[in-house]
C-alpha cells in the first residue's frame, strides 16, 4: 500500500478525537457491561426490559420524530425560498433562519419558558385580545415542548436542503414545463428527487441531534417528559448508577449510528443515480 | 404574415427599467427553419422563452397555429425547447427522460413505450436506453434532448444555443445532422444563436436582432448579399470596410471620397453625406482599374493562410475601417508591406450612412 504523506495532516486531529473521544468511549462501554460483581449485562437487561425505561426510549424516538418532521415541513420551503431570494431579502432570510444559532441553546428555552408561562406574553396576548377567559396552559405541555425542539433544531434542517436547491438548476423544471408538465408533476418528478440528498442530510442531522436533546426537554417540561439524556445524567449525577447511565448511552449511540449510517447509504443510493 | 405558423405580434417585454423586446413581430411559416441571430443582450432568448410560455410578455400577442397562446402556460402551450446545455434529468436514464413529457401528459405506458424507442431510433440512441444521461458525451445528450422534445409531437420546436456546448467539429457535423433530422420530421423550428455561421447553416430565414427589435428577416443569401444596415453587414460574415464622405450622386450612383481614393456604389445619397462603403472579401480581387470596376493602392499588414483561402488585411488610415479581403491563391511575393493594387466590382460596392 503507497502512503500519501499528505494522509501525515489528519494525525493531530485523530490523535485529538482518540483521547477526547474513542478513549472515553471506549471506558463508557466499558463501564455498561461492569456490574459491581464483574461483567454483568444486567445494565442493558433494565434499559431495554424495565417499561419505565422502554418508556424513556420511545419518548425519546417519538420527539425526535415529531422535531424532525416539523423541522422538514417548516424547512423544506424556506431553504427553496433562502434559495431563490436575491440581494436584501436573502440576507433577511439568512439573518432570520441562522441569527438564532448564535443565541445559546438555554437562553433559547428560557426564552420559550417566558413567552409560554401562565403569566407569559402569549397568554397575556391573548386574554387582552379576549380570545381567552383565563389563562391557558402552555409550559410543561408537549405542544410547547414541540414547538421549543423545532425551533432549536430548524437551522439544521434548513442548511443542508439550502446547500442542494442552491445548486438545483432552475432549467430543469422548465424543461419539464415545456414537455406538458403541471406545477405537480414538476415537483413531485423533478424537485423532489433532485433535492432529496439534502432533505436525507437534514433529516439525520436533526434526528441524531434531537433524539440525544437534553436542555431544550429539561427547561421545557422537566421530569414530566423524560428523554434518554435525561435518564443518563440522573443516573450519573444522582444515581450515581454508572452501569445504569452507560447502558443508556450506549442504546442512544447504537440509535445515533443506525440513522447516520443508514442515511449515508441513503446517500450513496440517491446520488449513484 | 396571415399563413404564419408562428405570428408573434407586438411583443414587448420590460426588465426593470431595460427594455428586452421592443414592439417586435415576426412570422414564422409551417416547417421553416428560422434563426435569431444576434449578441448577447439582443433580447433573443427572452423572446424564446416568451414564446415557450417560461416567460410573459408586457404587451403583444404570440399565436402557434391561428391560436392565440399568450395567456397560456408553458406546460400547455406544447412547444417543445432544446435548452442550452440541453437541461436533462440527471435523476432520470436516457428512456426516461425521452418518456418523461409522455408521462406528464398522461399517457400510458403501453402507448409510450413505442413512442419512445421510435424517439430514440429517429436520434440513433437506440442502444443507450437504459443508460444514466449523465455518462454521455456532448452530442449524444443534444440527441437525448432532441429526441425527448420531439416525443410529445410539438406544434413548435425552440432551440436555445443547441450548439455552444459541442467542440468545433462535432457543431459541424451536427448542425447538418440536425437540420437533416428536423426536415424529415417536418417540425417547425427556431434557433437562438449568436454565431452567424451557424445561423447560415441551419435557416431558412435569419432574423438578425439588435436591442429587442429585428434589425433583418431574410434568406441567408439576402442577409450575406444586400445587409439593411451596416450592424447587420458587420454581424453576418465579413467585409472590407472604409468610411468616407459623397462627393457626387448621380443617377442611382454616388461617388465617396475615402481615404485611399474614390470609390463608386450604388445608391441614393445627397451630396456632403457621411458613409461607409463597403464590400465582402471574396468580391475583392488584386488588379488594376478597369471599366466597372473600384480600385485603389493598398499596403498589406498581414496575411493569414487559411487552406482553402486567403485572408489579407489591408492598412487602413481609420481603426472604424476594415481591410479584409480574401483571395483563393495568394499570389507570390505578397507578405506584410507589400502594396498591392485591390480592385472590387461597382455593382457589388454597398453604402450605408455612417453610423
Amino acid at each position: 500500500m503507497r502512503r500519501d504523506p499528505l494522509a501525515l495532516l489528519a494525525l493531530p486531529g485523530v490523535g485529538y478525537l482518540v483521547i477526547v473521544f474513542l478513549a472515553p468511549l471506549l471506558l463508557l462501554l466499558y463501564a455498561s457491561v461492569r456490574g459491581p460483581d464483574g461483567f454483568s449485562l444486567d445494565g442493558y437487561a433494565r434499559v431495554l426490559g424495565d417499561p419505565y425505561y422502554r418508556g424513556v426510549i420511545g419518548a425519546s424516538l417519538q420527539l425526535a420524530l415529531i422535531t424532525t418532521g416539523g423541522a422538514l415541513l417548516l424547512g423544506y420551503p424556506a431553504a427553496f425560498a433562502l434559495a431563490r431570494a436575491r440581494g436584501t431579502t436573502q440576507v433577511v432570510l439568512f439573518a432570520l433562519i441562522f441569527l438564532p444559532l448564535t443565541v445559546s441553546i438555554i437562553v433559547k428555552s428560557f426564552g420559550w419558558g417566558i413567552v409560554l408561562r401562565r403569566d407569559g406574553i402569549l397568554n397575556w396576548a391573548l386574554l387582552n385580545l379576549g380570545l381567552i377567559e383565563r389563562p391557558v396552559r402552555m409550559i410543561f405541555t408537549e405542544g410547547a415542548l414541540y414547538a421549543g425542539m423545532i425551533n432549536v433544531f430548524l437551522p439544521f434542517m434548513v442548511l443542508p436542503i439550502y446547500a442542494v436547491v442552491r445548486m438545483l438548476d432552475p432549467r430543469l423544471p422548465d424543461a419539464a414545463a415545456t414537455l406538458g408538465a403541471s406545477p405537480w408533476f414538476r415537483f413531485t418528478r423533478v424537485t423532489l428527487p433532485l433535492s432529496l440528498p439534502g432533505v436525507v442530510a437534514g433529516v439525520s442531522l436533526v434526528f441524531s441531534l434531537s433524539v440525544a436533546a437534553y436542555v431544550t426537554p429539561s427547561l421545557l417540561m422537566g421530569d414530566r417528559y423524560m428523554t434518554m439524556s435525561m435518564v443518563m445524567a440522573k443516573a450519573f449525577l444522582n444515581l450515581r448508577d454508572w452501569q445504569l447511565g452507560a447502558a443508556m448511552a450506549a442504546v442512544l449511540l447504537v440509535v445515533a449510528l443506525v440513522v447516520v449510517v443508514g442515511a449515508a447509504a441513503l446517500q450513496r443510493r440517491l446520488g449513484g443515480r | 404574415m396571415i399563413k404564419a405558423h408562428l405570428a408573434v405580434r407586438g411583443a414587448s417585454k420590460r426588465f426593470g427599467p431595460a427594455t428586452v423586446l421592443d414592439d417586435l413581430s415576426i412570422g414564422v411559416a409551417q416547417g421553416e427553419f428560422v434563426s435569431l441571430l444576434g449578441p448577447s443582450g439582443c433580447g433573443k432568448t427572452t423572446l424564446l422563452r416568451c414564446i415557450a410560455g417560461l416567460l410573459r410578455l408586457d404587451a403583444g400577442s404570440i399565436a402557434v397555429a391561428g391560436r392565440d397562446i399568450s395567456a397560456l402556460p408553458a406546460h400547455k402551450r406544447n412547444v417543445g425547447v432544446v435548452f442550452q446545455n440541453y437541461a436533462l434529468f440527471p435523476h432520470l436514464t436516457v428512456a426516461e427522460n425521452i418518456g418523461f413529457g409522455l408521462r406528464a401528459q398522461g399517457v400510458g405506458a403501453a402507448e409510450a413505450a413505442p413512442r419512445i424507442a421510435e424517439a430514440l431510433a429517429l436520434v440513433r440512441m437506440s442502444e443507450f436506453a437504459a443508460r444514466p444521461v449523465t455518462a454521455l458525451s456532448g452530442g449524444q445528450q443534444q440527441r437525448v434532448a432532441v429526441a425527448r422534445a420531439l416525443v410529445v409531437r410539438p406544434t413548435l420546436l425552440l432551440l436555445d444555443e443547441p450548439f455552444s456546448a459541442l467542440d468545433r467539429k462535432l457543431r459541424e457535423t451536427m448542425q447538418v445532422e440536425l437540420k437533416h433530422l428536423l426536415r424529415e420530421v417536418g417540425i417547425t423550428a427556431i434557433f437562438v444563436t449568436h454565431d452567424q455561421e451557424e445561423a447560415l447553416v441551419v435557416s431558412d430565414r435569419i432574423a438578425v436582432m439588435r436591442d429587442g427589435r429585428i434589425e433583418q428577416l431574410a434568406d441567408p443569401a439576402t442577409l450575406y448579399q444586400q445587409p439593411a444596415s451596416l450592424y447587420v453587414l458587420e454581424f453576418v460574415g465579413q467585409s472590407m470596410r472604409l468610411g468616407g464622405t459623397v462627393r457626387a450622386a448621380e443617377a442611382g450612383e454616388v461617388m465617396v471620397e475615402t481615404r485611399l481614393g474614390a470609390v463608386r456604389a450604388p445608391g441614393h445619397f445627397a451630396a456632403g453625406s457621411q458613409v461607409v462603403v463597403a464590400v465582402r472579401p471574396e468580391a475583392v480581387s488584386l488588379g488594376g482599374a478597369a471599366p466597372g470596376l473600384n480600385s485603389f493602392e493598398a499596403r498589406v499588414s498581414e496575411v493569414s493562410f487559411l487552406g482553402s483561402r486567403t485572408q489579407l488585411h489591408l492598412d487602413l488610415a481609420d481603426e472604424q475601417d476594415s481591410g479584409m479581403v480574401e483571395l483563393a491563391r495568394l499570389p507570390a511575393g505578397i507578405g506584410p508591406g507589400s502594396a498591392v493594387p485591390v480592385a472590387f466590382p461597382v455593382a457589388e460596392t454597398m453604402v450605408f450612412p455612417a453610423s
